[in-house]
């Protein structure tokens, strides 16, 4: 037998001072929520690789712990299954943002930068910065090489031309609590407002909400 | 987000089962389940009771909703409203789909629970389709689709979003008279990442 009670209840700073207490059953509900988001945004949210690194910690004990069980124990099996599912989240997840980098790569480097420059928190891990720089640079030398061949091309035109995310697609969103006042963007100058009731799905523009979707009041579905 | 994904998440609900075998607490990360004693019953997250069924190891109890002279009455309420009622469960469709699947010998009259579910379905679906069409003509910013659950969201995406996102295109050109808007993202009209193979 084994127990999990050193790693029941374990400590995760959220922000600088303020240290939460989280069990791990709330743990796996924020990466659902993060993992439901990062899909449905479309550009790339701020990084929360502190549930990531937390979830992992404890898939890989629990791993550990299985080993060491009976094979014929149907624990053993429950306990796979529920690994597996939290991989599956995890890495689903990981690969979404990976997407999501390597199709805005030059769009999310200079919003980083900007970012830097404000002094603000990076939307990126550190790995995942990593990952975009070298993306990036792969992708501008493939190009120059490229355009080497066509001589009458003119060579900056490419680079001129950043893919962005389209921040107005329509997305599906559910508040947590009731939230007054939301400024729906409808492409015209007229500020109309709505009012969202918590639990109602609603369907909007990504703009009007995503500073709401950043602070975590609503979740998109 | 695909079925398949909707499903994953629905899998996480709860639902009692009665054992066939005997077993202490089992310590899931998510959270403590059991202690297991045969015919006694326990609750268990989904997931968890489909995979102790297909070892025959446990009976499900189908949820209280699941029964025929219920699921009649929403579906007769379902018809006389105008708008969408609430559902018995927000994973509804999800929940009837793996129990009806795995365990239909757990479920009294399965088959006849399975038609009235799929009329519910189809009642809700034909309500979706013109309240979609409504607000495609209102051509609005914004629309609210209360007590719809997610495997329905679900199933006008990707069209009314790329619908929209093209109306509202319209309108910026419109807007902006003759002045060229650069369209971001040039070759997807969407940016739902979920629906990349």
């Amino acid at each position: 037998m084994y127990s999990l009670t050193d790693t029941e209840n374990l400590l995760l700073s959220s922000d600088e001072e303020e240290d939460v207490q989280l069990t791990p059953a709330e743990v796996i509900e924020m990466m659902e929520g993060a993992w439901i988001n990062e899909k449905f945004a479309p550009e790339i949210l701020p990084h929360r690789s502190e549930i990531v690194d937390c979830l992992l910690a404890q898939v890989t004990s629990m791993e550990e712990n299985i080993q060491g069980l009976d094979s014929s124990d149907f624990k053993k099996s429950i306990h796979q299954l529920e690994v597996d599912r939290l991989r599956f989240l995890v890495s689903s997840y990981l690969r979404t943002r990976l997407e999501k980098i390597e199709c805005y790569s030059t769009h999310i480097l200079k919003e980083e930068a900007e970012r830097s420059r404000r002094g603000e928190e990076s939307y990126l891990s550190e790995q995942e910065s990593v990952f975009a720089r070298n993306f990036s640079q792969g992708l501008e030398f493939y190009f120059d090489k490229l355009l080497n061949f066509y001589p009458g091309l003119p060579t900056e035109s490419w680079s001129s031309r950043i893919i962005e995310p389209n921040l107005h697609s329509f997305i599906f969103v559910k508040s947590k609590t009731d939230v007054e006042g939301v400024i729906i963007d409808d492409g015209t100058d007229g500020d109309d407002l709505a009012d969202f009731r918590a639990g109602t799905p609603i369907l909007i523009s990504y703009n009007s909400v995503s500073g709401l979707v950043k602070k975590g009041d609503v979740n998109l579905i | 987000m695909n079925p398949d994904e909707a499903e994953f998440l629905g899998e996480k609900q709860f639902i009692s089962i009665i054992p066939t075998f005997n077993s202490g607490v089992v310590h899931l990360i998510s959270g403590d389940v059991g202690p297991f004693r045969a015919s006694l019953p326990t609750r268990v997250p989904l997931w968890m009771a489909i995979n102790l069924k297909q070892q025959q190891k446990c009976k499900i109890q189908h949820p209280e909703w699941m029964n025929v002279d219920q699921l009649e009455r929403i579906k007769e309420d379902e018809k006389k409203d105008k708008f969408f009622t609430k559902m018995p469960s927000e994973q509804y469709m999800i929940e009837a789909k793996l129990l009806l699947g795995c365990a239909s010998d757990d479920v009294p009259k399965a088959d006849d629970i399975r038609t009235i579910i799929k009329d519910i379905w189809d009642i809700r679906m034909a309500k979706l389709r013109s309240s979609v069409n409504n607000v495609l003509k209102s051509a609005d910013s914004y629309a609210e689709f209360k007590n719809l659950t997610v495997m329905e969201i679900n199933s006008i995406r990707p069209i009314l979003p790329h619908a929209l996102d093209q109306i509202y295109r319209m309108k910026i050109n419109k807007h902006q008279g003759a002045q060229s808007t650069t369209l971001s993202t040039p070759f997807r009209t969407s940016t739902s990442f979920s629906n990349l193979s």
